[in-house]
């Protein structure tokens, strides 16, 4: 840099020369270095000064820009809470096969509290007691005043209680929505259902997550929000379920019985119309799993799927059918039913003595023993192990419950001879009813297996075959000889054309062996024979019939009523016409003659 | 005086001070502050008592400081500066120590008709000590890294005490402010440069250092973060203000819903409706139109103290000027950015608007500043 010399000496001199003061000069040349410095350091600040002109320009255009954005969004009506979502995903409404409601959502209210915003906790917790008499004033209080911030009061209210609550006025009393799953219809269909129960909670929302039954089952379905609330539509019929409740649950009162299951299953699609398990419970407030004793005792337990029973002489159809199927007899075919049969160290008693020789048809009738052991005998072990595998009955049924793998048959641990012969007769594998409806279905549907489901079909399964045409219907009509002239006359319902099998089978014992005097009592029926639409099946845990004399605990003074009062009062809710039964032509007289 | 011998024709003295007060200046304030009276009226639903006729009260007593602190020649405040510096750190501290020996949060000092925040204090104190350093340091030194570190020890000191309080805020308005005094005094470009990149990446390693084992913030921290750059994130914590206030701007529209008819403010959805957060209110009544009149008054301010810093030869003056400018622009720039959802919620007021009394006064102390020396400026 070069800089102006203050006192340059040739103007010194020139100016001495002229008399000047050369200060003068120098004080001229300093005021222009000074000026200019001052122009430098003036375009430096200026350049600085620029860049922060831009800087303030480029902020107020942006904060300008943004007002603009935020002016041109669509106007938000504004929230107290602004939660976002206010439930991720409703879960999606069960329906019965008619789309009426077996379980929907509810809003509702959680109270909460943060107690750092409390104006008067005192007062507070007074006032929460007078509306909910079932909290503790005393540990609210505590609560209230300690050191905790956040507590749930109450998990679920209802909007007068929400309204209570908000008269109190305290800030620190707060509210989060929630999803409450609700059962309108109660127990009905309770154990079909099974439950919901909150799984992750936030103050905003709760996950609700199905714990039982179908809701456990298709949780998966239920929350999944691509279903657009497409409701989950069951096989259940809602009129059907609560007509045979209501029956089932005096039948039960009436037998005396300790519990009770009872399932109406179409023969051709496997539809479960109803299935109920007696004792139930309600739904929207499961009770608590049993923490000692057995878990068939709880109300939870689902008889009708979880339950396996030694099923007793309801299994005999099998083992004619097999026998018939197979050629080796045919419904005039007489066995040898002289007892007591003896093999090896068991003896095969009939429940009283038949005779010398029962035809096949009689010995189902008449429900024989010994007749279907004989006849067991000559299908052999491993065709009937085959036979009973191929209805289902090895191992658990396929409903659609997640409870359903729990009902594991109870196989023989050695498929002998005796097992052979006990199993013909039902006693020694032990299945669930839904398993012998199942069974049932698959016989007398014309012969072709079906699972259960409770889902609503379309059309019918058209499973393997199990028996022919024929032989299906040759056990159809056996079955209703057994209503019209066998053990289980109490079932017969004019004009719906029932036909069934008695079953009553010894309850044993923990230890081993039976009890002399605990039963399961069992109707395993299909109605209309001639043209078959639906199967029956009833069982009584433990009935006791006291009217006469002595108390009568088999299926066709117990299960057998029951089961006809629940097709008298079903059957019309099923659609189904009474008929004018066709009887046989040699009983008719024409009055000509 | 100066290290430059200006020639000064003509000071202005007496009464006749106040024909060179800059009228435009005092007139864009109190159309302001205006703004600010018929807001706080609209938020207390009507009622003038709430907090309209205290602020009303305040201005009127910041006006007539102002106007004393114009009539004060320049170069008093200039030889006041290092005082002014060395009064309000010592409030910092005194602050800190009664607030530590049980005097609560409270972070301001009773004057009887005002209780005063000495960080609002500091903010002009540091502004006017950094103008007089830099009137007093010859322009060569400027950049010398000695003379460079100095006013940054000067800056850090009450940054630090802020800091403590904690008012991040006031500390990020402490640091630019007198950042911007030392960067128009004319300090290296490239310290600035260094500085920007270095806390560039700084915030980049930090970003980046999240999930690692030698992750630098705790969670928590990076989950304000979040929150801050996603909002719905937790819509009832942190992100609440910054939801609400997107509503009610987005609610205001262009013309907005009409004087008193603000719902989003009046309902109580916002927190701090009188303070910082005054501005959605006035969005949502006043729509973008009321928007960006306030925000043209204030860019009308702030330019009139540009153009009058650039017609003041007086170094000190000019960066007092400039210094009392971006402190004003720095209160209004982060409380908008904050609102608008552009900054995270720091706890900055409207400047002029905002209830309050420390910051209005400040500001209107600083502008007495500023009107001094628009007034002494050598004409």
């Amino acid at each position: 840099m070069i800089r102006r010399p203050l006192r340059p000496l040739a103007r010194i001199l020139k100016a001495r020369e002229r008399g000047e003061n050369p200060d003068s000069i120098a004080r001229e040349n300093l005021r222009l270095r000074h000026e200019e410095m001052r122009d430098k350091a003036r375009n430096r600040a200026e350049g600085r000064l620029l860049v922060l002109g831009m800087t303030f320009f480029l902020a107020f255009s942006m904060i300008g820009a943004r007002m603009g954005a935020l002016a041109n969004m669509p106007a938000q009506e504004p929230r107290s809470t602004a939660s976002g979502s206010p439930i991720i995903g409703q879960r999606a409404d069960i329906t019965d096969r008619n789309g009426r409601l077996l379980a929907t959502n509810f809003e509702t209210y959680a109270l909460y509290a943060q107690p750092p915003q409390m104006i008067d906790p005192a007062r507070a917790a007074h006032e929460l007691v007078a509306i909910f008499p079932e909290l503790n004033e005393e540990r609210l209080l505590r609560d209230f005043t300690g050191e905790r911030r956040f507590l749930w009061v109450r998990r679920q209210i209802s909007p007068e209680q929400m309204q209570a609550v908000h008269d109190i006025g305290d800030p620190g009393l707060l509210f989060g929505p929630r999803e409450m799953r609700l059962y309108p219809n109660g127990s009905l269909a309770a154990h079909i259902l099974g439950g919901a129960s909150y799984g992750r909670e936030g103050v905003d929302s709760a996950e609700v997550i199905g714990v039982a039954g179908v809701e456990r089952q298709f949780d998966a379905f239920l929350r999944d929000p691509a279903n657009e609330g497409a409701p989950l539509e069951l096989s259940i019929d809602l009129t059907v379920q609560a007509a045979m409740e209501q029956v089932l649950h005096g039948g039960m009162v009436m037998m005396n019985a300790k519990g009770a299951t009872a399932i109406i299953m179409d023969v051709h699609t496997g539809e479960i119309l109803a299935m109920a398990s007696l004792p139930d419970f309600d739904p929207n407030s499961r009770p608590a799993v049993l923490t000692t004793g057995d878990q068939s005792d709880s109300p939870l337990f689902n008889r009708a799927v979880q339950g396996v029973y030694e099923l007793g002489s309801v299994f005999k159809v099998f083992a004619v059918a097999q026998a018939i199927e197979l050629g080796l007899a045919n419904a005039q075919t007489m066995v040898d039913t002289r007892g007591p049969m003896t093999w090896g160290r068991f003896r095969i008693r009939d429940f009283r003595n038949y005779g010398a020789a029962l035809s096949a048809t009689d010995i189902i009738v008449k429900s024989s023993n010994i007749g279907t052991a004989r006849l067991a005998l000559m299908v052999g072990i491993d065709r009937q192990r085959a036979f009973l595998e191929r209805l289902g009955f090895l191992a658990p049924t396929t409903v659609e419950m997640v409870e359903a793998p729990t009902g594991a048959p109870l196989l023989p641990r050695q498929w002998s001879e005796i097992s052979l012969m006990t199993i013909s007769y039902g006693h020694g594998l032990s299945v669930s009813p839904l398993h012998l409806a199942a069974g049932y279905a698959s016989l007398l549907n014309g012969g072709t297996r079906v699972q259960p489901t409770l889902l609503r079909q379309d059309g019918p399964q058209n499973g393997e075959r199990i028996v022919s045409e024929e032989v299906s219907a040759t056990m159809r009509a056996m079955l209703r000889q057994v209503v019209t002239r066998g053990t289980a006359s109490f079932a017969e319902v004019a004009g719906y054309e029932v036909g069934g099998k008695t079953g009553t089978a010894d309850k044993p014992r923990p230890t081993g062996g039976y009890y002399p005097d605990k039963v399961i009592a069992t109707f395993a029926g299909v109605f209309p024979t001639s043209a078959p639409r639906y199967v029956i099946i009833v069982t009584l845990d433990e009935p006791v019939e006291t009217s006469g004399a002595e108390p009568r605990r088999t299926a066709g003074w117990t299960a057998v009523p029951v089961a006809a009062e629940m097709i008298r009062r079903t059957a019309p809710l099923l659609g189904l016409r009474p008929v004018i039964e066709t009887s046989d032509l040699a009983g008719v007289t024409l009055t000509s003659n | 005086m100066s290290y430059l011998e200006y020639n000064v024709k003509y000071v202005p003295s007496g009464l006749r001070k106040l024909l060179y007060v800059n009228w435009p200046i005092v007139m864009l304030i109190t159309a302001v502050a205006s703004f600010g009276f018929l807001m706080l009226y609209s938020v207390a639903g009507g009622d003038a008592s709430a907090w309209m006729a205290p602020q009303m009260k305040r201005f009127g007593v910041g006006m007539v400081l102002m106007l004393i602190v114009a009539m004060v020649p320049i170069w008093f405040w200039r030889n006041m500066a290092a005082l002014a510096y060395v009064i309000s750190l010592a409030l910092l501290v005194a602050v800190e120590f009664v607030g530590s020996t049980g005097m609560g949060a409270q972070r301001w000092i009773d004057l009887g008709f005002i209780r005063l925040q000495p960080s609002e204090l500091m903010k002009i104190g540091m502004v006017m000590f950094l103008a007089a350093y830099y009137d007093w340091l010859p322009v060569k030194k400027a950049s010398h890294p000695f003379w460079v570190l100095l006013p940054l020890v000067f800056i850090a000191l009450p940054t630090m005490l802020v800091l403590t309080q904690p008012d991040l805020g006031t500390a990020l308005l402490l640091v630019i402010g007198g950042g911007t005094v030392m960067f128009l005094a004319g300090v290296h470009w490239a310290y600035f440069g260094t500085v920007i990149a270095g806390g560039a990446s700084a915030v980049y390693a930090v970003l980046q250092s999240r999930g690692t084992d030698w992750q630098l913030l705790k969670d928590y921290q990076f989950r304000r973060i979040d929150t801050f750059l996603d909002p719905a994130n937790d819509p009832l914590g942190a992100g609440y203000h910054i939801t609400q206030a997107k509503i009610a701007l987005g609610s205001g529209g262009w013309t907005g819903r009409g004087f008193m008819q603000g719902t989003q403010s009046r309902l109580n959805f916002l927190p701090e409706k009188q303070t910082d957060f005054i501005f959605t209110s006035l969005a949502e009544e006043f729509g973008f139109v009321g928007a960006i009149t306030l925000l043209v008054l204030y860019a009308l301010i702030i330019f009139f103290c540009i153009a009058s810093a650039m017609t003041n030869k007086d170094r000190f003056a000019s960066l007092l000027t400039l210094g009392v400018a971006m402190t004003f622009f720095l209160y209004f720039a982060v409380n908008m950015a904050m609102v608008m959802g552009l900054a995270p919620v720091v706890g900055v007021p409207l400047p002029l608007v905002s209830y309050g009394g420390s910051a209005m006064l400040v500001l209107l102390l600083g502008f007495g500043l500023m009107q001094s020396a628009h007034v002494h400026k050598p004409r």
